[in-house]
């Protein structure tokens, strides 16, 4: 992922690169954009504006280096600088955080002792969904990153500009207030929360 | 799970460090320990019932989250349009 400029490919050679190693991580690409941005219209910009730099930086691209990795953060960093102002959920999210905050006794780890396994593999994929949607950005990315998409820490390090260390305190932060709010979804929808055969 | 036949009584029912447990226990999910995390794990699971129930709970979070969220469609055209502009600015 180094930005130096190692050589220059030919014409021929960007094209294969940017179709065999680029274009088959678009449904990741996509998927990715969308839950940053929870619209059509604005994911399908983000995904194009990244391919648009790929090609256009794509001598920065080492071959045989994770192109997946490199395009997330392109992704990522258009997000941040021309995406993120102009997304229309902050507020809202930023409140639901708030409000799970406060309205639990713990966020850490008593309050998820309670939930179970098998509820979670009960749930609606609009629940597991919106459970994730609900995260604020930054703890929404690192899971995306790690459990949908499978980049190892190192990975999302490069891909997050920050140290190993940090990924994984954010990471574990996320999924507990990822606990928290499937917790929420499974008292809701009568999932069993208990310990019920001991 | 292969341990899952293991009665839960042999195992301690209580935890005395939680949280860093539980970390390392997400390390070793995420596949940062290595060969080292798959030993810690066996003991833990053999031996701790809190580390027990938050290992299956965490494998069960991730599995949905990977089989429920990563199947938003992307737009058919989106490919084709973004080939189309890569031919222009060749």
């Amino acid at each position: 992922m180094s930005e130096v400029q190692r050589r220059k490919y030919s014409q021929e050679e960007k094209t294969a690169i940017f179709d065999g190693e680029f274009m088959p991580h678009i449904d990741s690409m996509y998927n990715f954009a969308f839950r940053l941005t929870f619209d059509e219209d604005d994911a399908k910009d983000l995904v194009q504006d990244t391919y648009m730099k790929a090609f256009r930086f794509i001598n920065s691209f080492e071959q045989g280096t994770n192109a997946k990795a490199w395009l997330f953060r392109i992704l990522k960093n258009s997000f941040i600088n021309e995406y993120r102002k102009k997304s229309k959920q902050p507020a809202k999210v930023d409140y639901q955080e708030v409000e799970t905050f406060y309205n639990s006794d713990d966020v850490d780890y008593q309050s998820t002792t309670d939930l179970r396994a098998e509820s979670v593999k009960d749930m609606l994929g609009d629940e597991i969904s919106n459970a994730l949607n609900a995260l604020a950005v930054d703890f929404r990315t690192v899971i995306i990153l790690a459990d949908l998409e499978g980049f190892t820490y190192e990975e999302m390090a490069k891909i997050l500009d920050i140290p190993i260390g940090t990924v994984r305190s954010r990471l574990h932060r996320a999924r507990n207030l990822l606990k928290e709010k499937l917790r929420g979804y499974a008292q809701t929808m009568g999932y069993k929360t208990d310990e019920e055969e001991e | 799970m292969e341990n899952n036949e293991l009665s839960s009584n042999t195992r301690k029912l209580e935890c005395s460090d939680v949280s860093k447990c539980f970390q390392l226990l997400e390390s070793i999910l995420d596949g940062d320990m290595g060969e080292e995390g798959k030993d810690v794990l066996k003991e833990k699971l053999a031996k701790c019932q809190p580390c027990f129930e938050h290992y299956h709970l965490e494998q069960a979070i991730r599995e949905v989250l990977k089989n429920k969220c990563t199947k938003q469609p992307c737009p058919e055209k989106l490919a084709d349009s973004i080939r189309q502009m890569i031919q222009e600015i060749k």
